[in-house]
C-alpha cells in the first residue's frame, strides 16, 4: 500500500492503494465515485474515460500511483460543467442512451470533441467517438447530440480549442509528484507476490489426438544425412536440448515425455508444463510429436503436434515441419497466427542451428538463449506452443506505453 | 483483469531510472504512458516484479531542433505531436500519423518512445518513423548508442533494446521540400491496430525513396532504396511506375504466405504511393 495524493473533482485526496490499483478502481472503491464505469479493462471500450489534467484518459489502464499530484475529474465532477450540462440535455433530447453504462465515458469523450472540433462534422464526430463503445443506441442519437451542442456553441461564437487546453508535453497526469527526501527513487515493494509454483507435468493424464485450430508449415536444412538426423530425432533428450527453453521433468519414454517449455515474446512469458508422446515411422523417415500442456499463470492450455518428414537434399537433409496447435484461455484471446509464425520461424532457426551443431559433435551449449537477447524462446516440440500473444490485444492502445 | 501485484518506482531522473533498471534486470518493466503495457498487465500477460515509471522524467519530455533533425524525448505523446505542441520538421507527416493513432484518450498518454519499445509491428510509429529515416538513442548505465529505426525492430514485440537500456530520444531528419510523403493503413475499425500499413518518403528530384510495408506480424519490410518498386528508376511519374508485383514478392519473401493478406498490403501501399503523388 502506498499513500497517493491527488486532486479528484477539485478536492485534495490522500488515500493509500496498491501500485496495481488502476485509477478507475481507485475512484470507485476508495472514493465511492462509482460513476466511472469499467467495461473491458484493457483500454478498448472507453467506459472508464475520465479527465486527467483536464483531458480524456483511460482510467482502467492508468494506475493511480502514476497520477500522483494530478487533477482527476470524473463524471461526478462535471455536474456544473457548462459543456457537459449542454450535452446532458442533448443526450436526453436525442435518446443518446439506453442502459447508461457507456454514458459517463461517452460524455467525457463527447465533451472533448465539443471543445476541440471546429465544426459539427459528422464524420469527425464518429471517428472521435470510436474509442467509446455503446451496445444499445447504434450511436445515431449520440452523434446527433454531440453535433447539436457543437453547432449551438459555434453559433454562440465559442471558438474551438484544438489542443483541449493542454500546453505541456508528456503523458497527461504525469510529472506532478513532489519529490521529497533524499532517496533517488520512490520505492514501493510488491506485496508478497509469490512466484507461481510449477505445476506438475504428471497432472496431465492422457495425451489425446486432436484437430489443430492453426497449422503452420516450416522447413529447415541441416548438413547431415537423413539417417543421422532421423536417429537423432529418436533421442528425445537430445532433441529437447536443442530447443531453447525446453526442459524435461522426467526420464523420457517415447509414449510419454514430460517436460516444460518456456516461451517468450517480448514482455510476455509463458511456461507450458505437460506431456507429449513421440511416434516415428522409419519407412518414410517421418514422425509426429503430440502433446498437451498448461500455463498456470495465464490459465491457458494448448494442444500441439509437430509432424516432420526428412527429405534428402544435396547438402544433407531438409526437415519439413508441420506445426499444429490449439490454444485456449487468456493467451488465446490475444493470439494472432502471424505472430506465432514469426516466433516459430525464429525458434526453428535456433533449433536447426543447435541440431546442426549437435550432429557435428558439439553441444548446443547455452549460447542459444543468450543469443536471442534473453528471449528464451522455445518451442515446443514437446507441445506445441503457444504462443501467441501478442499484443494486439487490445485493440487499441496501439502505441502506447 | 486486475494486474498481479508489482513493486513501483518513480525515479527522480534518468540516471536514477537507469540505475534501478541496471539493478533489477529482467524482472523490471519500464512504464511511460502505459497504453500498451497497461492492458498486458491487466490481462496478466506480463507480471513484472517491478514497474519503473519514467513518465515524470523531465529529461524525456524535451524536444529540440538540432541541426537538420528534430530530437524528441521518448515521453512525448502522440497528442503532443497531433496538436502541434512540438516543432515539426516533417511538413505535417508526423502530425498526420499521430492524429490517427488509437483514440484521443489513448493519445493523451501514449508515448512515442513507449510505442517503439513495445515493438508491436502494427503500431504506427514503427512503420512511419522507419519510412522517415529516424534514428533512436538508446541509453543504459554504460552509455548511449544510436540505432536506425530499421535495425531497432527485430520481430513481433522484439526490439534491439538490451537489458537495462531505454529509448532516450528519437531523431527525425528534416524532410526536404522536394520530398513527397504518403502514409496509409487499413483498420477494420477506426482506431484499432492496423492490419496493413504502407509508408513512403520519395524524392523524385533526388531519385531516392524509402518504402515501408508494415503491420505484417514481424518486423516491417523497410526498403531504403526503393527503385525496384518503380521499375528501376525514381522519377516524377513514380505513381504510374509503381510495380505491385515487386511489392508482392517482397511480402512473400518476408513470410506473408497468405495471398489475400499480401493483396491488402500491396493495395494499402499503393494508396500511400497515390497519396504521396497527390
Amino acid at each position: 500500500m502506498n499513500m497517493i495524493a491527488l486532486t479528484v473533482n477539485q478536492r485534495a485526496v490522500q488515500v493509500s492503494a496498491e501500485p496495481r490499483t488502476n485509477l478507475a478502481d481507485f475512484v470507485r472503491d476508495k472514493l465511492d465515485l462509482t460513476g466511472t464505469h469499467l467495461g473491458c479493462e484493457h483500454g478498448v471500450c472507453g467506459a472508464c474515460t475520465v479527465l486527467l489534467d483536464g483531458v480524456p484518459a483511460r482510467s482502467c489502464i492508468t494506475y493511480a500511483v502514476a497520477c500522483e499530484g494530478a487533477e482527476v475529474t470524473t463524471i461526478e465532477g462535471l455536474d456544473e460543467d457548462d459543456v457537459t450540462t449542454e450535452l446532458r440535455a442533448a443526450f436526453t433530447r436525442e435518446h443518446a442512451l439506453q442502459c447508461g453504462y457507456c454514458t459517463p465515458g461517452m460524455l467525457v469523450s463527447a465533451r472533448d470533441l465539443v471543445l476541440r472540433l471546429p465544426q459539427a462534422d459528422e464524420r469527425l464526430i464518429r471517428v472521435g467517438l470510436t474509442g467509446n463503445l455503446c451496445r444499445c443506441t447504434g450511436y445515431v442519437g449520440i452523434v446527433r447530440a454531440v453535433q447539436s451542442v457543437i453547432e449551438a456553441r459555434r453559433a454562440r461564437n465559442i471558438a474551438p480549442e484544438p489542443d483541449g487546453g493542454r500546453k505541456i508535453l508528456g503523458p497527461v497526469g504525469s510529472g506532478r509528484s513532489v519529490h521529497h527526501g533524499a532517496d533517488r527513487a520512490e520505492r514501493m515493494p510488491p506485496l508478497g507476490s509469490e512466484q507461481t509454483s510449477p505445476e506438475a507435468a504428471s497432472s496431465v493424464a492422457s495425451i489425446p489426438d486432436f484437430i489443430p485450430a492453426t497449422v503452420l508449415t516450416q522447413h529447415f536444412s541441416v548438413a547431415h544425412p537423413p539417417e543421422q538426423v532421423f536417429a537423432m530425432f529418436d533421442d528425445i533428450a537430445a532433441v529437447a536440448a536443442c530447443l531453447p527453453g525446453a526442459s524435461l521433468t522426467a526420464p523420457p519414454k517415447p509414449e510419454r515425455v514430460e517436460g516444460a517449455i518456456r516461451v517468450r515474446i517480448g514482455p510476455i512469458a509463458a511456461t507450458f508444463q505437460g506431456a507429449a508422446r513421440v511416434e516415428q515411422s522409419p519407412a518414410d523417415m517421418s514422425g509426429r510429436i503430440v502433446g498437451i500442456g498448461n500455463d498456470r499463470r495465464s490459465r491457458s492450455s494448448t494442444q500441439g503436434e509437430i509432424r516432420y518428414r526428412l527429405v534428402p537434399i544435396e547438402q544433407g537433409t531438409r526437415v519439413d515441419l508441420s506445426i499444429g496447435y490449439t490454444l485456449t484461455g487468456m493467451l488465446a484471446q490475444v493470439g494472432r497466427p502471424g505472430l506465432v509464425r514469426d516466433l516459430a520461424a525464429r525458434l526453428i532457426a535456433e533449433f536447426a542451428g543447435n541440431l546442426d551443431r549437435r550432429l557435428s559433435g558439439s553441444s548446443p551449449g547455452d549460447d542459444t538463449a543468450a543469443e536471442l537477447n534473453g528471449m528464451a524462446l522455445v518451442f515446443s516440440l514437446l507441445r506445441a506452443r503457444v504462443a501467441r500473444w501478442v499484443g494486439r490485444f487490445s485493440s487499441k492502445n496501439d502505441e502506447a506505453t | 483483469m486486475k494486474p498481479a501485484p508489482f513493486g513501483y518506482e518513480r525515479p527522480r531522473d534518468l540516471q536514477a531510472a537507469l540505475a534501478v533498471l541496471g539493478e533489477a534486470k529482467t524482472s523490471a518493466k519500464i512504464i511511460a504512458g502505459g497504453q500498451s503495457l497497461g492492458p498486458m498487465l491487466n490481462l496478466r500477460l506480463v507480471e513484472p516484479q517491478l514497474i519503473v515509471d519514467i513518465s515524470g522524467l523531465a529529461e524525456l519530455k524535451q524536444v529540440e531542433r538540432r541541426g537538420d533533425e528534430l530530437v524528441l524525448g521518448a515521453c512525448v505523446t502522440h497528442a503532443d505531436i497531433e496538436d502541434g505542441r512540438i516543432p515539426d520538421v516533417t511538413r505535417g507527416a508526423m502530425q498526420g500519423v499521430a492524429g490517427n493513432i488509437a483514440y484521443r484518450a489513448v493519445r493523451n498518454r501514449g508515448t512515442v518512445g513507449g510505442s517503439l519499445s513495445h515493438a508491436d509491428p502494427a503500431a504506427d510509429w514503427v512503420s512511419a518513423l522507419s519510412a522517415l529515416g529516424a534514428r533512436l538513442t538508446l541509453r543504459s548505465l554504460s552509455g548511449a548508442r544510436m540505432v536506425a529505426m530499421e535495425d531497432f525492430i527485430v520481430g513481433a514485440l522484439e526490439s534491439a533494446l538490451r537489458d537495462g537500456e531505454i529509448v532516450e530520444t528519437i531523431h527525425v531528419p528534416a524532410m526536404p521540400a522536394s520530398a513527397h510523403w504518403g502514409y496509409a493503413k487499413s483498420c477494420r475499425k477506426t482506431g484499432e491496430f492496423a492490419h496493413a500499413i504502407g509508408a513512403i518518403l520519395i524524392d523524385p528530384s533526388a531519385a531516392t525513396a524509402r518504402v515501408v510495408i508494415g503491420a505484417i506480424d514481424s518486423a516491417p519490410v523497410v526498403i531504403t532504396n526503393a527503385a525496384e518498386l518503380f521499375g528501376g528508376r525514381i522519377a516524377g511519374d513514380y505513381k504510374d511506375r509503381f510495380d505491385a508485383r515487386v511489392a508482392d514478392v517482397l511480402l512473400a519473401k518476408a513470410g506473408v504466405s497468405n495471398a489475400a493478406h499480401r493483396h491488402i498490403h500491396v493495395n494499402v501501399l499503393k494508396r500511400a504511393v497515390s497519396e504521396a503523388a497527390a
